[in-house]
């Protein structure tokens, strides 16, 4: 029986959210747990692509969110947002990046600002699934296959062709049988 | 309870174009913060609040209670909806006023120990716990020098009437710390008449700091960080201790408020919900108010 | 001193439950002789029995408390422990001090009793039992 805390109001996040958070195997303690995040969270500002593991991935898509949507929402005058991104980002230049590339990238977005893929197991070495985590909007190639337009290459535009005459000529054919069948019936 | 609330919903879906109505109709009301004389709003604010109801900002603080249990094991969003509408339903019944913790409350209950069937408790409210129709308040009041709490239901339909005494905010959320605290600070009259706070005004923040009895306590307040309290005058031990088991780290733990909390896009839709049905019954209570207060005037020579 | 502190973090501890158990310290807030002097002298007396199947006493169980030397039974009236809504929780656990036939020894309940009592004590009299409802004429104040 608990009542929402309603001091401050929070954007919702467009991600699926687990109802507990992940202890992270951390022998520090809940700090430690926020430092290993803390380490990811900057590097994904850094980097914006990262591959990981998957619970790790998980947890921290939710804090780099978190950060963005406050971002988004508060603006870079706002002094516990500062605090907040002052925190988590070690790296001060990214803070700039955050604040002044981020949040114009993301401001009209309708949907989640970051994206998490599994990733292949190797599979005598890693035991453990990974993941490729990534913000929307990166320079990189797109990690899911394209799908090009294939029916503009010439080879296609060939065969097709060969295959509508083909069925030409079979419709000839079959409609000639049927007109020398019809004259040997009278 | 839940299937009598069900037909309520399903009759209120078959005149779905009535409830439109008598939503439109009162929304012609705004609902602002600050409460204005309905004339003056009526001809006023008519032109835009037709189109869209506005919901007041601070509705969460006032109506706590509506928002769901933000543990999403226990979200269900059929239960919460039909819960929200029994809620309305008892708020049509009896006037569950604003108030807040550490504001003073006079509850009347229906009582089948009592000789007259019903009591009533003054007293400081020290608690304000629970969500929906669990919702629940405890007050505080010393009695004859002993301490006395009672623990209200604030949608149980044995509560006759709640009286807010005087309104006003204490520095912390929880009083819990009154029991710890000497008798003068939780002692109140029973008789003691309501305090009249003109409308409009912001609500007083009391900002007295409350001076406890030397230790044993009921908690450890040194490791609380309690804004209401005066100085605890303890050992140095005490505060060493109390700093090594703090968590200075957990203000930046981002996902953690947010388990906690509903997302402001939720609020929005279910005040929305509610809100119009909330204004009426506010304005109903505002009339009765009015007649009540009117004193039919006599003649003196 | 540090290994001390270790062997004191090595077995878990819960919530206080405040209940009224045997050896439980209450309060007695009638005026008899013997209970003001106990209370006075600084030696509350102590819980050594309760009169039901728990052996967890609430508002209206009947104990038995030893106070200055002497057995007496005794009415819980008022429990700190956290109560269910609309019961009353008190600061203090208080008790009212009675004989076998159920009459109290003082004439006179300084503090606010529960309402509830005075359905629960008339279900406990029986006719040709101890009467428990004289407990409730001395009251001066219910909540």
């Amino acid at each position: 029986m608990n009542q929402a805390e309603v001091s401050q109001l929070i954007s919702k996040l467009r991600i699926r959210i687990s109802p507990r958070h992940k202890n992270l195997k951390c022998p520090e303690g809940p700090q430690g747990r926020l430092n290993k995040l803390r380490k990811t969270v900057n590097a994904l500002f850094k980097y914006e692509r990262l591959e990981l593991n998957y619970t790790i991935a998980d947890e921290t898509r939710g804090y780099a969110e978190r950060l963005i949507s406050e971002a988004i929402r508060h603006g870079d005058t706002h002094k516990p947002t500062m605090e907040m991104a002052d925190y988590w980002i070690e790296e001060k230049q990214l803070i700039h990046k955050l604040f002044k590339v981020l949040v114009p990238r993301f401001s009209d977005y309708k949907t989640s600002y970051t994206m998490l893929y599994r990733a292949p197991k190797a599979y005598p070495d890693i035991v453990y699934p990974r993941s490729v985590l990534e913000l929307r909007g990166n320079p990189f190639p797109s990690i899911l296959p394209q799908r090009i337009d294939q029916r503009n290459f010439i080879h296609n535009i060939l065969l097709e062709e060969a295959k509508k005459a083909y069925r030409a000529e079979k419709y000839e054919q079959i409609t000639k049988s049927l007109n020398e069948q019809d004259v040997v019936d009278k | 309870m839940l299937l009598r609330s069900l037909k309520l919903h399903i009759i209120q879906c078959g005149f779905a174009p009535v409830v439109l109505q008598v939503s439109r109709t009162c929304s012609n009301m705004p609902l602002s913060d600050t409460h204005q004389s309905p004339d003056n709003a009526v001809s006023g604010k008519q032109v835009k609040s037709e189109r869209k109801l506005v919901v007041p900002s601070n509705s969460r603080f006032i109506y706590p209670e509506f928002l769901p249990d933000p543990k999403m094991e226990w979200r269900n969003s059929l239960r919460e909806k039909l819960e929200r509408l029994d809620m309305i339903q008892r708020r049509k019944h009896i006037d569950i006023p604003e108030f807040y913790v550490g504001s003073i409350l006079a509850v009347t209950s229906s009582n089948q120990h009592a000789p007259n069937k019903a009591t009533r408790f003054v007293g400081i409210c020290i608690q304000r716990l629970g969500c929906g129709l669990r919702a629940n308040i405890t007050l505080r009041n010393v009695i004859k020098h002993v301490g006395t709490e009672i623990k209200y239901q604030l949608y149980d339909p044995t509560i006759q009437k709640i009286e807010v005494l005087r309104l006003e905010k204490r520095l912390d959320d929880e009083l819990l710390y009154l029991r710890d605290a000497p008798n003068e600070y939780s002692t109140f009259d029973e008789n003691m008449e309501a305090e009249y706070l003109p409308e409009g005004t912001p609500v007083p923040v009391n900002t007295t700091l409350v001076k406890l009895k030397p230790r044993p306590w009921r908690a450890r307040w040194e490791r609380k960080n309690m804004k209401g309290l005066a100085d605890l005058e303890l050992e140095e031990r005490f505060y060493k201790r109390a700093e090594e088991l703090a968590t200075p780290w957990e203000k930046y733990d981002l996902m953690k408020q947010y388990r906690r909390t509903i997302p402001e896009e939720e609020q929005k839709e279910i005040f929305a919900e509610v809100c119009s049905e909330l204004h009426e019954v506010e304005v109903m209570r505002k009339k009765l108010k009015r007649k009540k207060v009117f004193v039919k005037p006599t003649r003196s020579s | 001193m540090l290994s001390t502190i270790c062997a004191a973090r090595k077995f878990s501890t819960s919530a206080v439950t405040n209940h009224i158990m045997k050896l439980t310290r209450l309060r007695v807030v009638d005026n008899s002789k013997i209970g003001k002097q106990a209370m006075a002298e600084g030696k509350p007396p102590r819980c050594i029995h309760i009169y039901n199947k728990k052996g967890i006493g609430t508002i209206g169980d009947k104990i038995l408390v030893a106070i200055k030397g002497e057995k007496v039974k005794a009415i819980i009236v008022g429990c700190v422990k956290e109560q269910k809504a609309n019961i009353p929780r008190f600061d203090s656990n208080n008790i009212v001090l009675i004989d076998d036939n159920g009459t109290p020894l003082g004439t006179r309940i300084n503090v606010p009793i529960p309402i509830m009592l005075r359905t629960i004590l008339k279900e406990k009299t029986f006719s040709k039992g101890a009467d428990y409802t004289k407990l409730l004429a001395i009251a001066s104040n219910y909540v």
